[in-house]
């Protein structure tokens, strides 16, 4: 009931987005992801994300919760503006580097997939909250790409954009799909251009049949260069630091620092004693949160 | 159904600053000055239907992460998690008492319909049944679909929070939204440490 009262509420939003012209600068949430090939968030929302059945969404759920599938219409950034490549990175395409949904980036071969050939291939949008005027574009990773690699935006190749397309609830294209053996990832992105500079971003992973070649072992790191952790000095929470009886400043606040109720800092002059234990965060300076710092 | 779709489109003629009955027009640019917010901060500047509607989702989300973490402190979790459950729950809650009063203040209403997420505009929320999966969640998993929770609904408030410094005029609310960006990262950071 919940779930479904949520879809009504991201259709009226999508009845009332026009009116939004007259407010100039508001967004709207859309919603949705590739159901046909199904995105890996999609497969995994199918199969139950209580009860996964695939190794895969179970790796992926063990990695990251449940909470991703059952938010699975929204691996979005409300900000993107067509930045993908800029605030994405590398081995985070499938998240859209965001940690809620970090466990779609596991580079695995055995998420679901769908088989398929090259030459021309329907496939179908699912969008719970469908927005006029967006782009959509549709990428596939190249010959030689490999499954158990991150994925990287060097692996993608355009195969068509779509511009001022106006989606329904489920919008098929026909695309050309370039010869590939082994498997693959389509990976898409949503550009709502009205109202909202929010992009949709999903990953499908289909199969040729036959195999992909096997990583170079040039390629990858050797694990024999890693710095051996011995020779650095062990962060000891010892170094927090300790306040006399007398109340006297303890320092200057800074991020990162473990602080107790009753520990006392300077910020900009000001001291501040805490009120309630907590890990200072930028954002959570002493003016700031007043639930934490109390200005003595 | 009908309601909910009035209640939705009501939070979006509040974004075009209709002027709800029997409260003073908002005039975008003229200062509003806050009362709740911390005194260190310039004069207020106007605000726009991405203030307005940041507010209203943010307050409720606020309250939802509350909730969620005050469960850490009825079940087994290692005292750091538990240290900060307690400051996401105070912190979240004076912020919300903030993000509620600079609605007030201009005349806004506070949610469109408090009891179906319409505030939410389509963002996500974690659903009550959600919640309570977790809340009987067993023993030994309790922590980590904890943590796990907290750190999607927090993302989730990284998002909401950035609709805001990209789109949103109001000075308060672009620093609030900044702030919550730079602290709710950083207690994801600390929490996906946890999960190590």
């Amino acid at each position: 009931m919940q779930r479904r009262t949520r879809w009504v509420l991201a259709a009226a939003v999508a009845i009332a987005a026009p009116l939004l012209v007259q407010a100039g600068s508001s967004p709207a949430s859309a919603h949705g992801t590739l159901s046909d090939p199904p995105s890996r968030v999609y497969v995994c929302m199918k199969e139950d994300p209580e009860v996964p059945k695939s190794a895969a969404c179970k790796a992926a759920v063990a990695a990251g919760g449940t909470q991703a599938f059952y938010d699975w219409n929204e691996v979005s950034l409300l900000d993107a503006g067509g930045r993908h490549r800029e605030i994405i990175p590398d081995g985070k395409l499938c998240s859209a580097g965001r940690e809620k949904y970090r466990g779609l980036d596991l580079a695995r071969a055995d998420w679901p997939a769908k088989q398929i050939s090259s030459g021309p291939l329907t496939v179908t949008y699912h969008a719970t909250a469908p927005h006029s005027g967006s782009n959509f574009e549709y990428y596939i990773t190249r010959e030689g790409w490999n499954p158990t690699m991150p994925l990287r935006w060097s692996d993608l190749v355009l195969i068509q954009k779509f511009t001022n397309v106006n989606p329904t609830q489920f919008t098929s294209w026909t695309l050309t799909i370039p010869p590939r053996s082994g498997r693959h990832l389509i990976y898409s992105i949503w550009q709502r251009v009205q109202y909202s500079e929010e992009a949709f971003y999903t990953c499908s992973d289909v199969d040729f049949g036959g195999s992909n070649p096997t990583p170079t072992p040039t390629a990858s790191p050797s694990p024999t260069a890693s710095p051996s952790p011995t020779a650095s000095p062990s962060p000891s929470p010892t170094v927090r630091p300790t306040n006399s009886p007398t109340a006297s400043p303890s320092g200057t606040w800074q991020a990162g620092k473990a602080y107790k109720t009753g520990d006392r800092v300077t910020y900009n002059g000001l001291i501040y004693e805490c009120r309630q234990a907590h890990t200072a965060y930028p954002g959570w300076e002493p003016p700031n949160v007043p639930a934490l710092w109390l200005r003595v | 159904m009908r309601r909910v779709l009035l209640a939705v489109v009501s939070v979006l003629f509040a974004g075009a600053c209709s002027t709800p009955a029997g409260s003073p027009p908002p005039v975008a640019g003229s200062p509003v000055h806050a009362q709740h917010g911390p005194a260190t901060f310039p004069a207020n500047s106007g605000f726009n239907g991405t203030d307005v509607m940041f507010l209203q989702m943010m307050v409720p989300h606020h309250k939802q992460g509350i909730e969620i973490a005050r469960l850490a402190k009825e079940r087994t979790v290692r005292s750091d998690v538990r240290v900060l459950a307690a400051a996401i729950e105070s912190t979240q809650d004076a912020e919300a008492g903030t993000m509620a009063g600079w609605l007030r203040i201009w005349g806004q209403p506070p949610t469109a319909d408090p009891g179906s997420h319409a505030a939410h505009g389509g963002m996500p929320g974690t659903s009550a049944e959600e919640i309570e999966i977790l809340r009987k969640a067993p023993e030994g998993e309790f922590e980590r679909r904890l943590l796990n929770m907290l750190i999607a609904h927090q993302d989730d408030a990284v998002q909401l929070a950035r609709m805001e410094t990209s789109g949103g005029a109001n000075t308060q609310t672009r620093e609030l939204a900044r702030r919550i960006d730079t602290s709710r990262s950083a207690q994801i950071k600390e929490m996906l440490g946890y999960l190590r």
